[in-house]
Protein backbone atom coordinates (compact mmCIF):
# COMPACT_ATOMS: atom_id res chain seq x y z
CA UNK A 1 0.00 0.00 0.00
CA UNK A 2 2.56 2.53 1.17
CA UNK A 3 5.00 1.17 -1.41
CA UNK A 4 2.63 1.81 -4.29
CA UNK A 5 1.83 5.25 -2.94
CA UNK A 6 5.51 6.13 -2.65
CA UNK A 7 6.14 4.83 -6.16
CA UNK A 8 3.38 7.05 -7.53
CA UNK A 9 4.70 10.04 -5.56
CA UNK A 10 8.19 9.41 -6.94
CA UNK A 11 6.89 9.29 -10.51
CA UNK A 12 4.86 12.46 -10.01
CA UNK A 13 7.79 14.31 -8.42
CA UNK A 14 9.99 13.29 -11.34
CA UNK A 15 7.40 14.38 -13.89
CA UNK A 16 6.74 17.70 -12.15
CA UNK A 17 10.35 18.66 -11.45
CA UNK A 18 11.61 17.42 -14.86
CA UNK A 19 15.22 17.53 -13.70
CA UNK A 20 17.91 17.77 -16.37
CA UNK A 21 20.23 14.82 -16.35
CA UNK A 22 23.86 15.98 -16.36
CA UNK A 23 25.76 14.94 -19.45
CA UNK A 24 28.23 12.69 -17.61
CA UNK A 25 25.33 10.78 -16.01
CA UNK A 26 23.56 9.96 -19.26
CA UNK A 27 25.27 6.62 -20.00
CA UNK A 28 24.23 5.31 -16.57
CA UNK A 29 20.55 6.15 -16.93
CA UNK A 30 19.55 2.93 -18.75
CA UNK A 31 21.40 0.90 -16.15
CA UNK A 32 19.68 2.73 -13.32
CA UNK A 33 16.33 2.06 -14.96
CA UNK A 34 16.98 -1.65 -15.33
CA UNK A 35 18.31 -1.86 -11.77
CA UNK A 36 15.20 -0.05 -10.50
CA UNK A 37 12.89 -2.43 -12.34
CA UNK A 38 14.87 -5.36 -10.99
CA UNK A 39 14.50 -4.04 -7.44
CA UNK A 40 10.77 -3.56 -7.89
CA UNK A 41 10.12 -7.04 -9.27
CA UNK A 42 12.44 -8.62 -6.71
CA UNK A 43 10.64 -6.78 -3.92
CA UNK A 44 7.18 -7.78 -5.14
CA UNK A 45 8.25 -11.38 -5.42
CA UNK A 46 9.70 -11.36 -1.89
CA UNK A 47 6.51 -9.79 -0.57
CA UNK A 48 4.47 -12.56 -2.18
CA UNK A 49 6.90 -15.15 -0.80
CA UNK A 50 6.36 -13.53 2.60
CA UNK A 51 10.01 -12.71 3.13
CA UNK A 52 10.07 -9.05 2.15
CA UNK A 53 12.55 -6.98 4.06
CA UNK A 54 12.76 -3.22 3.67
CA UNK A 55 16.48 -3.08 4.41
CA UNK A 56 17.29 -5.68 1.77
CA UNK A 57 15.06 -3.85 -0.70
CA UNK A 58 16.71 -0.45 -0.32
CA UNK A 59 20.23 -1.79 -0.03
CA UNK A 60 19.83 -4.07 -3.05
CA UNK A 61 18.46 -1.26 -5.20
CA UNK A 62 21.16 1.23 -4.26
CA UNK A 63 23.98 -1.28 -4.48
CA UNK A 64 22.71 -2.61 -7.82
CA UNK A 65 22.75 0.87 -9.29
CA UNK A 66 26.14 1.69 -7.83
CA UNK A 67 27.81 -1.57 -8.81
CA UNK A 68 26.34 -1.57 -12.32
CA UNK A 69 27.40 2.04 -12.82
CA UNK A 70 30.86 1.23 -11.50
CA UNK A 71 31.24 -1.70 -13.90
CA UNK A 72 30.19 0.43 -16.84
CA UNK A 73 32.39 3.32 -15.71
CA UNK A 74 35.40 1.00 -15.55
CA UNK A 75 34.44 -0.48 -18.90
CA UNK A 76 34.22 3.00 -20.41
CA UNK A 77 37.72 3.76 -19.19
CA UNK A 78 39.00 0.46 -20.63
CA UNK A 79 37.13 0.72 -23.91
CA UNK A 80 34.50 -1.99 -23.36
CA UNK A 81 31.80 0.19 -21.83
CA UNK A 82 29.19 -0.57 -24.48
CA UNK A 83 29.63 -4.32 -24.13
CA UNK A 84 29.63 -4.24 -20.34
CA UNK A 85 26.53 -2.07 -20.38
CA UNK A 86 24.86 -4.72 -22.53
CA UNK A 87 26.03 -7.42 -20.13
CA UNK A 88 24.53 -5.59 -17.15
CA UNK A 89 21.24 -5.10 -18.95
CA UNK A 90 21.12 -8.76 -20.02
CA UNK A 91 21.83 -10.14 -16.53
CA UNK A 92 19.37 -7.82 -14.81
CA UNK A 93 16.87 -8.42 -17.60
CA UNK A 94 17.01 -12.17 -17.02
CA UNK A 95 16.40 -11.57 -13.34
CA UNK A 96 13.44 -9.34 -14.10
CA UNK A 97 11.91 -12.02 -16.31
CA UNK A 98 12.50 -14.72 -13.72
CA UNK A 99 10.95 -12.63 -10.97
CA UNK A 100 8.03 -11.71 -13.18
CA UNK A 101 7.45 -15.42 -13.83
CA UNK A 102 7.53 -16.14 -10.09
CA UNK A 103 5.03 -13.32 -9.45
CA UNK A 104 2.82 -14.72 -12.18
CA UNK A 105 2.89 -18.14 -10.53
CA UNK A 106 1.95 -16.57 -7.23
CA UNK A 107 -0.88 -14.48 -8.57
CA UNK A 108 -2.45 -16.79 -11.12
CA UNK A 109 -1.27 -20.10 -9.66
CA UNK A 110 -0.20 -21.02 -13.17
CA UNK B 1 39.52 -31.22 -17.27
CA UNK B 2 37.70 -29.51 -20.07
CA UNK B 3 34.44 -31.23 -19.20
CA UNK B 4 34.65 -30.00 -15.63
CA UNK B 5 35.24 -26.46 -16.75
CA UNK B 6 32.29 -26.74 -19.12
CA UNK B 7 30.00 -27.96 -16.38
CA UNK B 8 30.96 -25.16 -14.07
CA UNK B 9 30.40 -22.48 -16.68
CA UNK B 10 27.03 -23.91 -17.70
CA UNK B 11 26.16 -24.15 -14.01
CA UNK B 12 26.76 -20.46 -13.75
CA UNK B 13 24.43 -19.74 -16.66
CA UNK B 14 21.74 -22.14 -15.43
CA UNK B 15 21.97 -20.59 -12.00
CA UNK B 16 21.61 -17.16 -13.54
CA UNK B 17 18.44 -18.14 -15.37
CA UNK B 18 16.73 -20.36 -12.76
CA UNK B 19 17.75 -18.68 -9.54
CA UNK B 20 16.46 -15.22 -10.15
CA UNK B 21 15.39 -14.34 -6.63
CA UNK B 22 17.65 -12.06 -4.67
CA UNK B 23 19.26 -14.41 -2.09
CA UNK B 24 19.35 -11.49 0.34
CA UNK B 25 15.63 -11.80 1.13
CA UNK B 26 15.84 -15.51 1.93
CA UNK B 27 18.98 -15.03 4.02
CA UNK B 28 17.45 -12.23 6.07
CA UNK B 29 14.23 -14.16 6.56
CA UNK B 30 16.19 -17.17 7.77
CA UNK B 31 18.26 -15.05 10.14
CA UNK B 32 15.36 -13.13 11.65
CA UNK B 33 12.95 -16.02 11.93
CA UNK B 34 9.38 -16.26 10.70
CA UNK B 35 7.72 -13.90 13.18
CA UNK B 36 10.22 -11.10 13.46
CA UNK B 37 8.79 -7.89 14.95
CA UNK B 38 8.37 -4.85 12.74
CA UNK B 39 11.23 -2.46 13.03
CA UNK B 40 10.68 1.28 13.18
CA UNK B 41 12.35 1.92 9.85
CA UNK B 42 10.52 -0.74 7.87
CA UNK B 43 7.80 1.44 6.40
CA UNK B 44 9.86 4.61 5.83
CA UNK B 45 12.65 2.60 4.20
CA UNK B 46 10.22 0.88 1.84
CA UNK B 47 8.64 4.22 1.04
CA UNK B 48 11.99 5.88 0.36
CA UNK B 49 13.09 2.95 -1.80
CA UNK B 50 9.90 3.06 -3.86
CA UNK B 51 10.18 6.82 -4.12
CA UNK B 52 13.70 6.48 -5.50
CA UNK B 53 12.59 3.81 -7.97
CA UNK B 54 9.67 5.88 -9.20
CA UNK B 55 11.83 8.97 -9.44
CA UNK B 56 14.44 7.10 -11.48
CA UNK B 57 11.84 5.76 -13.90
CA UNK B 58 10.25 9.19 -14.29
CA UNK B 59 13.60 10.86 -14.91
CA UNK B 60 14.44 8.29 -17.56
CA UNK B 61 11.07 8.80 -19.22
CA UNK B 62 11.36 12.57 -19.19
CA UNK B 63 14.93 12.49 -20.39
CA UNK B 64 14.20 10.16 -23.31
CA UNK B 65 11.15 12.05 -24.44
CA UNK B 66 12.67 15.44 -24.06
CA UNK B 67 16.02 14.75 -25.73
CA UNK B 68 14.85 13.05 -28.92
CA UNK B 69 12.16 15.48 -30.09
CA UNK B 70 14.32 18.48 -29.23
CA UNK B 71 17.16 17.18 -31.38
CA UNK B 72 14.73 16.32 -34.18
CA UNK B 73 13.13 19.75 -33.87
CA UNK B 74 16.47 21.52 -34.16
CA UNK B 75 17.39 19.36 -37.13
CA UNK B 76 14.07 19.96 -38.89
CA UNK B 77 14.32 23.64 -38.17
CA UNK B 78 17.79 23.84 -39.70
CA UNK B 79 16.68 21.84 -42.73
CA UNK B 80 13.70 24.15 -43.20
CA UNK B 81 15.90 27.22 -42.95
CA UNK B 82 18.36 25.81 -45.48
CA UNK B 83 15.54 24.94 -47.85
CA UNK B 84 13.96 28.37 -47.48
CA UNK B 85 17.29 30.05 -48.13
CA UNK B 86 17.88 27.86 -51.17
CA UNK B 87 14.46 28.53 -52.65
CA UNK B 88 14.78 32.26 -52.08
CA UNK B 89 18.24 32.18 -53.66
CA UNK B 90 16.78 30.32 -56.65
CA UNK B 91 13.95 32.83 -56.94
CA UNK B 92 16.37 35.74 -56.80
CA UNK B 93 18.59 34.07 -59.38
CA UNK B 94 15.63 33.53 -61.70
CA UNK B 95 14.54 37.14 -61.22
CA UNK B 96 18.04 38.40 -61.92
CA UNK B 97 18.19 36.42 -65.14
CA UNK B 98 14.75 37.62 -66.17
CA UNK B 99 15.74 41.22 -65.55
CA UNK B 100 18.99 40.55 -67.39
CA UNK B 101 17.14 39.40 -70.51
CA UNK B 102 14.94 42.48 -70.25
CA UNK B 103 17.98 44.71 -70.09
CA UNK B 104 19.54 42.95 -73.06
CA UNK B 105 16.37 43.38 -75.08
CA UNK B 106 16.07 47.04 -74.19
CA UNK B 107 19.70 47.62 -75.02
CA UNK B 108 19.42 45.82 -78.33
CA UNK B 109 16.55 48.14 -79.20
CA UNK B 110 18.57 51.15 -78.15
CA UNK B 111 21.70 50.13 -80.05
CA UNK B 112 20.43 48.36 -83.13
CA UNK B 113 23.14 46.92 -85.30
CA UNK B 114 25.94 49.03 -83.96
CA UNK B 115 29.37 47.65 -83.30
CA UNK B 116 28.97 48.70 -79.68
CA UNK B 117 26.06 46.26 -79.24
CA UNK B 118 28.01 43.42 -80.81
CA UNK B 119 30.98 44.12 -78.59
CA UNK B 120 28.75 44.13 -75.52
CA UNK B 121 27.28 40.78 -76.50
CA UNK B 122 30.73 39.33 -76.99
CA UNK B 123 31.86 40.57 -73.59
CA UNK B 124 28.76 39.19 -71.93
CA UNK B 125 29.33 35.82 -73.52
CA UNK B 126 32.88 35.75 -72.25
CA UNK B 127 31.71 36.78 -68.79
CA UNK B 128 29.10 34.01 -68.74
CA UNK B 129 26.23 36.47 -68.44
CA UNK B 130 24.34 35.05 -71.44
CA UNK B 131 23.63 31.42 -72.27
CA UNK B 132 26.06 29.99 -74.75
CA UNK B 133 25.59 27.37 -77.43
CA UNK B 134 28.00 25.74 -79.78
CA UNK B 135 30.05 22.66 -80.55
CA UNK B 136 32.39 21.32 -77.92
CA UNK B 137 33.52 18.59 -75.62
CA UNK B 138 31.77 16.89 -72.74
CA UNK B 139 33.93 15.30 -70.05
CA UNK B 140 32.42 13.00 -67.45
CA UNK B 141 34.20 12.30 -64.19
CA UNK B 142 32.56 10.20 -61.50
CA UNK B 143 33.50 8.65 -58.18
CA UNK B 144 33.75 4.86 -58.27
CA UNK B 145 30.64 3.10 -56.97
CA UNK B 146 30.91 2.79 -53.21
CA UNK B 147 31.10 -0.73 -51.85
CA UNK B 148 28.07 -1.29 -49.65
CA UNK B 149 29.38 -0.70 -46.21
CA UNK B 150 28.85 -3.32 -43.54
CA UNK B 151 26.59 -2.25 -40.70
CA UNK B 152 28.71 -0.32 -38.32
CA UNK B 153 28.83 -1.72 -34.81
CA UNK B 154 30.91 1.08 -33.41
CA UNK B 155 29.80 3.06 -30.43
CA UNK B 156 27.81 6.19 -30.85
CA UNK B 157 29.81 9.26 -31.69
CA UNK B 158 32.35 7.53 -33.91
CA UNK B 159 32.35 8.16 -37.65
CA UNK B 160 32.81 5.16 -39.89
CA UNK B 161 35.90 5.09 -42.05
CA UNK B 162 35.21 4.67 -45.75
CA UNK B 163 32.74 7.48 -46.24
CA UNK B 164 35.43 9.37 -48.10
CA UNK B 165 35.40 10.30 -51.73
CA UNK B 166 38.16 9.83 -54.21
CA UNK B 167 37.51 12.86 -56.39
CA UNK B 168 37.88 16.33 -54.97
CA UNK B 169 37.88 19.91 -56.18
CA UNK B 170 41.42 19.40 -57.44
CA UNK B 171 40.27 16.87 -60.03
CA UNK B 172 37.47 19.07 -61.33
CA UNK B 173 39.85 22.02 -61.39
CA UNK B 174 42.55 20.22 -63.32
CA UNK B 175 40.07 19.12 -66.01
CA UNK B 176 38.70 22.66 -66.26
CA UNK B 177 42.18 24.15 -66.47
CA UNK B 178 43.13 21.69 -69.19
CA UNK B 179 40.01 22.61 -71.16
CA UNK B 180 40.75 26.35 -70.90
CA UNK B 181 44.27 25.56 -72.05
CA UNK B 182 42.92 23.55 -74.99
CA UNK B 183 41.01 26.55 -76.24
CA UNK B 184 37.59 26.31 -74.63
CA UNK B 185 35.61 29.53 -74.79
CA UNK B 186 32.90 28.72 -72.26
CA UNK B 187 32.76 26.00 -69.64
CA UNK B 188 30.12 24.75 -67.26
CA UNK B 189 30.47 22.20 -64.49
CA UNK B 190 27.27 20.29 -63.68
CA UNK B 191 25.30 23.11 -65.33
CA UNK B 192 27.04 25.83 -63.34
CA UNK B 193 28.63 28.25 -65.77
CA UNK B 194 32.15 29.31 -65.04
CA UNK B 195 32.94 33.00 -65.14
CA UNK B 196 36.25 34.87 -64.88
CA UNK B 197 35.69 35.08 -61.11
CA UNK B 198 34.62 31.45 -60.57
CA UNK B 199 36.27 29.42 -57.85
CA UNK B 200 36.17 25.65 -57.56
CA UNK B 201 36.58 24.67 -53.94
CA UNK B 202 35.95 21.81 -51.55
CA UNK B 203 33.82 22.08 -48.45
CA UNK B 204 32.83 19.09 -46.35
CA UNK B 205 31.74 16.40 -48.75
CA UNK B 206 30.81 18.58 -51.69
CA UNK B 207 32.67 20.38 -54.42
CA UNK B 208 31.61 24.01 -54.59
CA UNK B 209 31.59 25.86 -57.87
CA UNK B 210 31.28 29.47 -56.84
CA UNK B 211 28.77 28.82 -54.07
CA UNK B 212 26.74 26.04 -55.68
CA UNK B 213 27.45 22.60 -54.23
CA UNK B 214 27.78 19.84 -56.81
CA UNK B 215 28.35 16.13 -56.33
CA UNK B 216 29.75 13.26 -58.34
CA UNK B 217 29.37 12.47 -61.23
CA UNK B 218 30.83 15.70 -62.57
CA UNK B 219 29.88 16.68 -66.10
CA UNK B 220 32.17 19.33 -67.53
CA UNK B 221 31.05 20.88 -70.79
CA UNK B 222 33.27 23.12 -72.84
CA UNK B 223 32.40 25.05 -75.98
CA UNK B 224 35.14 25.58 -78.53
CA UNK B 225 36.58 24.14 -81.69
CA UNK B 226 35.51 20.59 -80.93
CA UNK B 227 38.16 18.89 -83.07
CA UNK B 228 40.96 20.84 -81.45
CA UNK B 229 39.46 20.34 -77.99
CA UNK B 230 39.18 16.57 -78.44
CA UNK B 231 42.65 16.05 -79.81
CA UNK B 232 44.35 18.35 -77.33
CA UNK B 233 42.44 16.95 -74.40
CA UNK B 234 43.14 13.35 -75.43
CA UNK B 235 46.81 14.24 -75.63
CA UNK B 236 46.99 15.95 -72.26
CA UNK B 237 48.57 14.77 -69.02
CA UNK B 238 45.23 15.24 -67.30
CA UNK B 239 43.47 12.75 -69.58
CA UNK B 240 46.19 10.14 -69.18
CA UNK B 241 46.18 10.62 -65.39
CA UNK B 242 42.45 9.96 -65.17
CA UNK B 243 42.76 7.02 -67.56
CA UNK B 244 45.22 5.53 -65.10
CA UNK B 245 42.91 6.33 -62.18
CA UNK B 246 40.00 4.81 -64.07
CA UNK B 247 41.78 1.50 -64.53
CA UNK B 248 43.35 1.46 -61.06
CA UNK B 249 40.59 2.85 -58.84
CA UNK B 250 37.45 2.45 -60.90
CA UNK B 251 36.89 6.16 -61.45
CA UNK B 252 34.39 6.86 -64.21
CA UNK B 253 36.12 8.91 -66.84
CA UNK B 254 34.98 9.49 -70.40
CA UNK B 255 34.60 12.28 -72.90
CA UNK B 256 32.55 12.78 -76.00
CA UNK B 257 32.68 15.27 -78.84
CA UNK B 258 29.37 17.11 -79.00
CA UNK B 259 27.93 18.87 -82.02
CA UNK B 260 25.82 21.24 -79.98
CA UNK B 261 26.10 22.09 -76.30
CA UNK B 262 23.95 24.51 -74.34
CA UNK B 263 25.57 26.21 -71.40
CA UNK B 264 23.37 28.15 -68.97
CA UNK B 265 24.01 31.74 -68.03
CA UNK B 266 25.00 32.92 -64.63
CA UNK B 267 24.40 36.22 -62.95
CA UNK B 268 27.58 38.18 -63.45
CA UNK B 269 29.00 39.74 -60.35
CA UNK B 270 29.19 43.51 -60.45
CA UNK B 271 32.72 44.69 -59.78
CA UNK B 272 32.78 47.07 -56.84
CA UNK B 273 36.44 47.95 -56.59
CA UNK B 274 37.89 47.24 -60.00
CA UNK B 275 37.63 50.21 -62.39
CA UNK B 276 38.77 50.43 -65.97
CA UNK B 277 42.29 51.87 -65.81
CA UNK B 278 43.19 54.91 -67.87
CA UNK B 279 44.67 53.61 -71.08
CA UNK B 280 47.59 55.69 -72.28
CA UNK B 281 47.55 55.63 -76.02
CA UNK B 282 46.65 52.69 -78.20
CA UNK B 283 47.57 49.24 -76.90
Amino acid sequence: MIAGLALAVGVIVGLVLRPTVPHWLEPYLPIAVVAALDAVFGGIRARLDGIFDSKVFVVSFVSNVVVAALIVFLGDKLGVGGQLSTAVVVVLGIRIFGNAAAIRRHVFRA
Amino acid sequence: MTSRRNTSSTDLLVDLVTNTADPGYAATAARRGPDAPRRWFDRPATAVGCLLVGFTLAIAYVHTHRGAPAAAKVHNDLVRRVEAAQSSANALEARAQQLGTKITRARDQALPGTSLGAQLQRNELLAGATPAAGPGLQVKLGDPPQPTSTPDNGRRGTTPIGGTQLLTDRDVRSVVNELWHDGAEAISVNDVRLTPTSAIRFAGQAVLVDFAPITSPYTIEAIGDSDVLVTSFADSDVASRYHTLASAEGVNFSWTQEGKLHLPATTAATPRYARPAETKGPR
